[in-house]
Order: C-alpha cells, then structure tokens, then sequence
C-alpha cells in the first residue's frame, strides 16, 4: 500500500454543477489495488466526487470541472482524453442495480463487445471469468440465457459488478452499492470487495461507517463539498486528526 | 368513530357513483357491440372474402377488394410512419428534450396529434390529389401515415422518458457511445411500449374514413395499383350504409363487423405482448 506511488490523484480540484459549487479545493491520491471509502452526510458530495472519476458529468453540459485529477500521471481532465477509452478502464457500480434489458450473458459481453473483437468461445470464457470473479457463476451458469432482470436485487447488484469486471478496468467505483439490499446480500457484496481488491483499484462510496471501516484501507470524511480528512481507514477511526471527524463518526452528528 | 363512520359513508358514495359512471359507459358499449355483432355475423359468408363489391341489386358479393385494399393501405401507412415516428420520437426523448428544435416539434406534434382526420385528409387532397388531378391509393396511405406519425412519435418518446436515468449511465459508464446505448439499451427497455403505442395506431388507422374519403376514395374493382382509386372496408361501409339497397347494408354491417374484430385483435395482442415483455 504505497500511497506516495498513487494511481489516481486530485490536485487542487473544484467541481461546478451549473453555478453551484460542489467540490472545493480536493487534494488526495488512491494507490494501486487499495479501497477507498468515501463517507460522510448525504448530500456532502461523495458521488459528485466518484462521478468525476469516470468522467460521468461529461454528460451534463452544466456540469464543470477544474484543476487535476491524474491517472497515472495523465490528466482525466485534459480535452483529448478518449472517454470511451478511459471508462474501459475505469468501471462503475451504481446504487439501485441497473441490469440492461437482455439476457444475463450479454449483459456481460455488451460492454467486452464494446473495447473487443473476441471469438464467440473466447467471449464464452470472459462472460464465465467475470461471473466467478462476482461470485455469480454458480447461481446463474444454467440460465446464461435468462433475463438480467430475473435475478434478485444482491444476484442483480453482482450482475452488475460482473459487467463492470469484464471489460478489465483497472479501477472500480462503486456508489452505495450496497443500500439498496438485504444484509446477506450486503456481507456477500463486501466479502467480493475484498477478493476484488487484489485486482483492481477500488473506490466506494458508503454511508455506513461500518461498512467503510470493514472493508477500506483508506478513509476520506467529506463533509459539504470539502474533504475534511483523508487517511488510513484504522487511524481515522480510531484517532481522527480533526474534530468534526470525531463528531461524526462517533455519530454526535450527521 | 364519528370520523370512521364519517370517511365510511363517503366512500359508499364515491364507491357508488364511479360505479355508476362505469356501468354507464359499459351499457352502451355492450349495446354498440351487440348491434355490430347481431347485425354483422348475419352477414358473414364465404363470398365476403372471395367476391368483389357487387353492383346495386345483385344477389351475391362480397368485400374483398376492400379488406385486400384496406390490408394495403394500413400496412404501408404503417411501414412509413413508424420509423419515422420512432426516430422522431427518439430525437425528442434523448436528444431533444430541452432544445428549441426539441420543444417546437414536440409542440408541432401535439397539434397534428390532435388534429381532427378530416383535416388531414382535405391537406393530403390539397397536396397530392389535386394536383395529379385523380384519386389514388398512395395518397390514402400518405394521409393514414400522417395519422400515423404522431401517436408513433408521442408514445416513443414517452416510453424513452419512462426509462430511468441511471440505465442509460450505466451503458455509458461502460464507454458506450451515444448511439449504442440509445439502440442497444434505452429502445430496448421500451420496446414493450413502442410496440403498443404502433399496434394502437394500427388499431386507429383501420377504421378512419374521413381521410381516404378525399385521397384513395374507393373502387368498386378489384386492383392494387397504388396510382389508382382503391376499395377500402371505411369508405364502402360509409357507401353501402347510406345506400338504399338492402343488399349493400348488408355488407356494411358485415364490414363494420370485421373491423371491429380487427381492432379487439390488435388491442388483445397489444396487451397480451405488454405482460409477455413485462414477465420478461
Ligand atoms: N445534478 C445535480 N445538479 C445540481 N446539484 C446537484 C446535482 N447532483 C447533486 N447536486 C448537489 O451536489 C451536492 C452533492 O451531492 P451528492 O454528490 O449527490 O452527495 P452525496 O452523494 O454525498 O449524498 C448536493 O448539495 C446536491 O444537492
Ligand atoms: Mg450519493
């Protein structure tokens, strides 16, 4: 866990939606192969940070973004980043699961079809490799034909995770994925965040404390458009460096 | 319990009354359906589907050049409305819903979508008909087409609008370019409504009689020849009904019949595919 040698860095970043001001002023860098959760009150900006990452706001001409987000070394920001390009490599889970409207094996190949030319059995093999790394596999391996729909709302989220998975980012952000489910569901999704670290850089937002102190490295407290404070997640519970991280986590607040 | 018995009452009466307006509206629709049946299936035979329309007076006859021009009609009214119903439709739902090309075809639209069918006929007349000075087919399936275009259009873009935002992030989050995830993800999703809002305008088309009455006219022969006048089943019913001929009323009611029968089809099929699509 080397943070000094960061895959992905916000230096001196500020975010706009239309005339208000989102994201003040965010420092910090993410290290290959780590999580990290971002926490704090709703609506602080804890998905308008995560959505900067995938350049997501691309899609809302009011939406603005200044300073520098590095990606090893590159910066996301720059007008010749290919996005397209750039969201191969950099995947996204969403909060309530949003299965396409096909079967679950295309929900799979839809986005390796995307970024690759693969041959009907090396596509078999990539649909199969990201079902088992989403822990998915045996649940579904006899209905590969069968409505992404169909599945329960964990299988769907997996489902999800799963397409995320298969294109082979290097990174992966996720956005509450978790609360929209079930506690079993919910145990099963942080246990694959875990497998999943080994491979892939991890961004998660939480809005449980919980959650975020089980399965991150890394911790950062936002709190109205700032990031109060960043560290590693053991120290920022149990000795925050500011006073307002200490209020909220130990829920005196928010 | 004053206040119990209170809300109790008043949802007796609200009960009553929309029960009453329900049974109203289902009266006369029974009746209306009994009559076309009772008047109709009297009329069925075998030369319905196998003779062509008779002169006045004769004792046999039947209707097939008018289902076989009406078939016609409506299929290639259908073929050219709902692409670019679709495709409008899509402009308006994912390209075009704050712009002002946006607003102003949505308002456009509206209007013809509104517009009463007669009106749409006499403008196809205006257009086609009197200037190539004679009545012919094409103009009947250009005047169906433009009755076609805006329910087409109005129900695309409100099943596009129905589809949540976050499945559309989602195919872009993959990288998928616009296009893709409009044709491979959002059309999907809404697929089931597309559908039903064509079947309904199908449903719509086949019965419309003010519109081919100043454009494909009728035709008491047999032809499929789009650059002609064309037997259709609206235009005859409307001919053979006014008619004094026993004979001919015969036919309308058998004609009335059919189309009816054709429209429950497609609003069967229409609902049938809607909780097919939505059992997946
Ligand atoms: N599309 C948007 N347009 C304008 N303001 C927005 C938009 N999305 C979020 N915001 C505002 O930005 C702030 C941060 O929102 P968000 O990142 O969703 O918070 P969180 O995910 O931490 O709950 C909130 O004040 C919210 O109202
Ligand atoms: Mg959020």
């Amino acid at each position: 866990m080397d943070i000094a040698n960061a895959q992905l860095e916000f230096r001196n970043f500020n975010f706009y939606y239309g005339k208000f001001h989102a994201l003040k002023n965010i420092n910090f860098r993410m290290a290959r192969h780590t999580v990290t959760a971002f926490i704090g009150p709703s609506g602080c900006g804890k998905s308008t940070l995560l959505r900067t990452i995938n350049r997501m706001y691309d899609l809302y001409p009011d939406q603005r973004a200044e300073g520098e987000l590095l990606f090893d070394g590159r910066n996301l920001l720059a007008s010749d980043i290919d996005v397209s390009i750039l969201r191969a490599k950099i995947g996204m889970v969403f909060q309530k699961p949003t299965p396409f409207p096909m079967s679950i094996y295309d929900n799979i190949a839809f986005g390796v079809r995307l970024h690759e030319k693969l041959s009907v059995a090396e596509m078999d093999e990539r649909v199969e490799w990201a079902l088992r790394k989403a822990a998915l596999w045996e649940e579904v391996k006899d209905k590969l034909k069968q409505s992404g729909m169909s599945l329960s709302g964990g299988q769907q989220q997996r489902l999800c995770i799963a397409r995320g998975i298969a294109v082979k980012p290097e990174v992966l952000l996720l956005d509450e994925p978790t609360s929209a489910l079930d506690p079993i569901s919910t145990s099963r999704i942080e246990e694959l965040v875990d497998e999943l670290k080994k491979e892939f850089t991890i961004v998660i937002v939480t809005h449980n404390m919980q959650q975020a102190a089980r399965i991150s490295d890394y911790t950062a407290y936002m709190y109205l458009g700032e990031m109060v404070e960043f560290g590693v997640t053991d120290e920022l519970f149990l000795k925050p460096k500011r006073k307002e991280t200490e209020d909220y986590i130990t829920g005196r607040f928010g | 319990m004053n206040l119990l018995m209170r809300r109790k009452l008043i949802n007796r009466i609200a009960l009553t009354l929309s029960m009453g307006a329900m049974l109203f509206g289902l009266f006369w629709l029974t009746w209306i359906l009994w009559t076309v049946f009772d008047l109709g299936v009297s009329g069925l035979s075998l030369n319905l589907f196998t003779q062509m329309t008779p002169p006045p007076g004769a004792s046999d006859g039947g209707l097939l050049n008018a289902i076989a021009g009406s078939v016609l009609m409506v299929t290639l009214a259908t073929l050219l409305g709902t692409p670019i119903g679709i495709l409008a439709g899509v402009y308006l739902a994912e390209y075009g819903r704050f712009n002002v090309l946006g607003q102003t075809t949505r308002f456009i639209n509206d209007l013809l979508l509104s517009a009463p069918s007669i009106v749409i006929g006499l403008f196809v007349y205006a257009l086609i008909v009197a200037n190539t000075g004679k009545f012919s087919a094409w103009s009947g399936v250009v005047a169906l087409a433009l009755i076609v275009l805006p329910v087409v259009v109005r129900t695309t873009e409100n099943m596009l609008q129905l589809v949540p935002n976050t499945l559309r992030e989602a195919a872009f989050a993959l990288g998928a370019p616009k296009r893709v995830v409009i044709s491979k993800v959002t059309l999907r999703a809404a697929r089931a409504g597309v559908v039903t809002g064509v079947l309904l305008a199908i449903a719509r088309i086949a019965g419309e009689t003010a519109p081919l009455l100043f454009t494909a006219l009728s035709n008491q022969f047999w032809t499929l020849n789009l650059n002609e006048p064309m037997a259709n089943l609206p235009v005859t019913i409307f001919k053979f009904a006014m008619s004094p001929f026993v004979e001919w009323q015969q036919l309308a009611w058998a004609g009335v019949f059919l189309i009816t029968l054709g429209v429950l089809a497609l609003n069967i099929i229409a609902r049938v595919f809607l909780r097919a699509e939505k059992l997946n």
